[in-house]
């Protein structure tokens, strides 16, 4: 009894101050309401030649996984495997550059969806959230009204839509009224919508929900280019815009002081060739005063709290006294006597 | 106040090391040369856990993977079998793995016998594994899953006395590729992860370019003691590789042309932690290991000698080299007591066939047991089933069929047959090709569709070339001396791609184009005849002037006539 006063008064102390401190980190969570971040890559393209897609979609993982976005924050989509394809001559390897500079795949990675998950159906259902019961937290967009969102798309587009492993398309109508149903839904707070495709710009003309900043690698009319080949792999490897995007992401780290605004303007027209379509009057707020880290890092004020008493673990007394009952075990033959069967 | 705390963490403290005390966790590497040309490395990670499954809620663990240990609450799960693997064992040259799988994703479990609904506690486990090992495992539902009847008993310790087979299901997805993002999150279960330990030694750039690769999970209970009145939680995770020294590029290896490094450290969760080298072949071809081993261990076993070297890992940094002495000398292989082949016979898109072989080398019969999963979209036809060794027809001792249905559910073939002596069994059977509905194709569908490994099971009366693990055991050193009355093999034949009839999905718009092209080439002339009239115009070789004269005077005259 005695020590049970003695737990309860410590827990009493233990409350009382998380409640102060809980109360001191309202007052200094950011106006804006940003809480937590996210992100989106996905990768719609199948087969080896389309290898540069894989490479552009890890290039970002690999910079908001270094940036502070945890993997049970990143859900990443790839339709096909590269690095462990029998045609990769590195096998578990992924390189942004013919020169092997950076292994974007990298030794710890999680794909959430691959191979044929990678569909428009399954996209939609997780940006909006309706997914069937059973699925796990892994493959699954848990985001509110505080989550800033990064969707990061790449594949082969055309105006008006983006093909999904060359079998299906998502149009950019359907795009928009997701992203709608998320705002609806109160499922983000701001969202970074990023398109590498050809003619990526048609893609987020039709948006009509708020607080969405866009960027696609080309406009209307044009296409993106791929940046170079790498002849022992044989086929291109990194397309034009993502690669000047990584280049720009490995130069800073999460205590950045760059912006959004700096960021959209990684690929002028003459590294690029095609011209970077940028849409930003669903945003409220001036890009070059937004931090790149509120799409691309996982930046949060946190308070250390030193005052905590620790409280001693008793669950286990009761959960051990649990005994259970001797009960005859045995173990079955693995196989069938044949000769009990005649 | 100040004692009466410390009397409180007095009797909380002793408590929590009791609890602690209720796991052990151990790891072990096995080294083997198989033939001239290949090394098997196995990762044996084993976690005991002293608590009742039956009650435990999973919302405490110490060494067990807590996220793992969720999902088998949830799903009611009684034993859990999962692996991925790429590439093909070779029983014919390698002798028997440790751990069987078949080529792709399979997964066995045993739900405990108070599960409501299994079908859909299966469906939702699969889709929860996929989102744990970051495979495509939900696909696996009904529609492509069996419940054997005599392949898969329980390899676990059971309290019911008869075993009812509705609550095993089996599936296997043989094109599930294996990579890295596989790798990292098994690595992230072991109690050390890959910070220390043996763990440290699966480096994804060094053990995909193996030529057969598999990690697998399984979770058992098993009996505490001999009594067996109470029962325990295994957990054995594993990694086995096969790597082929020709693309070492050397015969001598070394954990640093191995795996890229050295153990780092020893594991401070194991309670052993130990590399055995197989050594048995060292007197037919002689390797010397550096360093030297820290004892020799000999196992007899089921009729084999077998010496392994042993180290325990220690807490610095550790590799090992193996050297190659002498000339070049050629093992001559001799192959395993049994192993088996399967491949599709046929030409054409309309009728084809499905033929295992299964070789029994061993001097008596054989009782196998044959289970094959084929997908609903291969529709076999069970009077075509041909049992036939060296042309003599042999009748099988139970068939359990059941039949597929389309889109409902595979076929189900388990053959239970006893082989002659030194014999080749084929076993043939034959089916359609069948169209799908055009959006069942998926994006790739000319790459082929797969049928997944047919499983042969015997129990081997001698233990030649095998290094399985006793049913008792957990551990690779389990299997020392571990002489038995028979030895469980499930091998795994070859998974099989067949073209199925795949329509030409720019048909649509070729029809659509052409049938434009003919309608416009058709419609101008045919508009032109019903509308127009022919006239014949006769022709003049007037002078301009009589013309001009001829044209004034019908004007004139068409104007009189008005």
């Amino acid at each position: 009894m005695k020590q049970l006063t003695i737990i309860l008064c410590f827990s009493v102390i233990f409350l009382s101050s998380l409640h102060q401190n809980r109360a001191q980190l309202e007052f200094e969570l950011p106006k804006n309401g940003h809480t937590n971040n996210w992100a989106v890559l996905v990768d719609t393209s199948r087969f080896w030649f389309n290898y540069r897609h894989v490479a552009n979609v890890l290039s970002i993982y690999r910079s908001v996984k270094r940036l502070g976005i945890p993997d049970s924050q990143i859900i990443l989509m790839i339709a096909d495997d590269m690095a462990c394809n029998p045609r990769n001559p590195r096998p578990a390897t992924v390189f942004n550059n013919a020169n092997q500079h950076i292994n974007v795949y990298g030794d710890d990675v999680e794909v959430d969806y691959r191979g044929y998950e990678v569909t428009v159906e399954n996209f939609v259902r997780l940006l909006t959230g309706r997914l069937p019961p059973g699925t796990p937290r892994s493959k699954q967009l848990i985001t509110d009204e505080g989550s800033n969102v990064l969707i990061y798309l790449t594949g082969h587009g055309g105006d008006g839509f983006l093909k999904f492993q060359d079998s299906e398309e998502i149009t950019s109508q359907e795009m928009a009224d997701a992203l709608e149903q998320m705002w609806q839904k109160q499922r983000y707070h701001e969202l970074f919508f990023m398109i590498d495709t050809c003619q990526a710009a048609s893609m987020y003309e039709r948006f009509y929900s708020p607080n969405i900043l866009a960027v696609g690698s080309s406009l209307v009319g044009e296409d993106s280019l791929s940046h170079h080949v790498d002849p022992a792999i044989g086929v291109y490897i990194i397309d034009r815009y993502t690669y000047h995007a990584l280049d720009f992401l490995e130069s800073i780290d999460e205590h950045t002081n760059k912006t959004m605004g700096e960021f959209l303007s990684v690929c002028p027209k003459r590294v690029c060739i095609s011209t970077v379509g940028v849409r930003r009057d669903l945003f409220r707020r001036n890009p070059f005063e937004v931090p790149i880290t509120d799409f691309f890092g996982s930046v949060r004020p946190v308070e250390v709290i030193t005052q905590v008493a620790p409280q001693p673990e008793v669950l286990n007394k009761t959960r051990y006294q649990v005994t259970s009952t001797p009960k005859k075990h045995r173990y079955v033959p693995p196989l069938v006597n044949f000769n009990s069967l005649v | 106040m100040f004692h009466s705390t410390l009397t409180t963490f007095l009797l909380v403290v002793p408590l929590a090391v009791l609890t602690y005390a209720f796991d052990t966790f151990s790891e072990e590497l096995l080294l083997k040369p198989l033939g001239n040309d290949h090394l098997y490395a196995h990762f044996q990670f084993a976690t005991k856990w002293d608590t009742d499954p039956e009650q435990e809620s999973f919302r405490h663990t110490h060494m067990f993977p807590r996220a793992l240990g969720e999902i088998v609450a949830r799903y009611n799960v009684q034993e859990l079998h999962v692996s991925l693997t790429a590439g093909l064992w070779m029983y014919e040259t390698w002798g028997y793995p440790i751990m069987d799988a078949a080529p792709g994703a399979e997964l066995w479990v045993w739900f405990k016998e108070d599960t409501e609904n299994v079908d859909k506690n299966w469906k939702e486990l699969a889709s929860s594994l996929s989102g744990l090992l970051c495979a495509s495992l939900n696909f696996i539902d009904k529609t492509n899953s069996i419940n054997p009847e005599y392949t898969f008993k329980p390899r676990g310790a059971v309290s019911s006395p008869t075993i009812n087979s509705t609550f095993v299901r089996y599936s296997s997805l043989p094109r599930e590729i294996v990579c890295t993002e596989n790798l990292t999150p098994l690595k992230k279960l072991l109690p050390c992860e890959a910070k220390q330990g043996l763990g440290s030694l699966l480096n994804a750039g060094h053990i995909y370019n193996t030529r057969y690769h598999s990690m697998a999970i399984h979770m058992r209970p098993i009996c505490r003691d001999s009594s067996c009145e109470s029962v325990s939680l295994e957990l054995q995770q594993s990694v086995s590789l096969v790597y082929d020294l020709l693309i070492l590029e050397a015969k001598h290896w070394s954990f640093r042309k191995l795996f890229g490094q050295g153990v780092i450290g020893r594991c401070v969760l194991a309670e052993t932690a130990t590399i055995y080298v197989d050594t048995t072949n060292n007197e037919s071809v002689p390797f010397q290991l550096k360093p030297d081993p820290d004892e020799y261990v000999t196992s007899f076993r089921g009729g084999y000698v077998h010496t392994y070297a042993k180290y325990d890992v220690q807490s610095y940094v550790m590799s090992l080299n193996a050297n190659y002495l002498g000339k070049n000398k050629v093992v001559l292989n001799s192959p395993p007591a049994i192993y088996a082949n399967q491949y599709i016979t046929g030409y054409g898109q309309e009728r084809g066939g499905i033929v295992t072989t299964i070789y029994n080398n061993h001097w008596s019969p054989l009782d196998v047991v044959f289970l094959q999963n084929i997908p609903w979209y291969v529709p076999i036809y069970l009077h075509t089933l041909k049992i036939d060794a060296g042309g003599v027809r042999i009748e099988p001792t139970r068939i359990h069929y059941i039949p597929g249905r389309q889109r409902e559910r595979p076929y189900h073939l388990e053959v239970l047959v006893k082989l002659p002596a030194r014999s080749i069994t084929s076993l043939s059977i034959d089916f359609d090709y069948v169209f799908l509905k055009w959006q069942e194709y998926p994006p790739d569908a000319n790459h082929g569709f797969y049928i997944g490994s047919a499983v042969v099971s015997t129990i081997l009366p001698l233990a030649r070339n095998y290094t399985g693990l006793p049913q008792d055991g957990s551990t690779i050193s389990d299997s020392f001396n571990a002489s038995r009355s028979g030895y469980l093999v499930q091998m795994r034949t070859e998974s099989t791609v067949i073209t199925l009839p795949t329509p030409d999905f720019s048909m649509p718009y070729n029809v659509i184009c052409l049938a434009c092209t003919v309608v416009a080439l058709a419609f101008g002339p045919l508009h032109n005849i019903t509308t127009k009239r022919l006239i014949l115009i006769v022709k003049d070789n007037e002078h301009f002037i009589v013309k001009l004269k001829n044209k004034v005077v019908g004007i004139w005259t068409r104007r009189t006539s008005e």
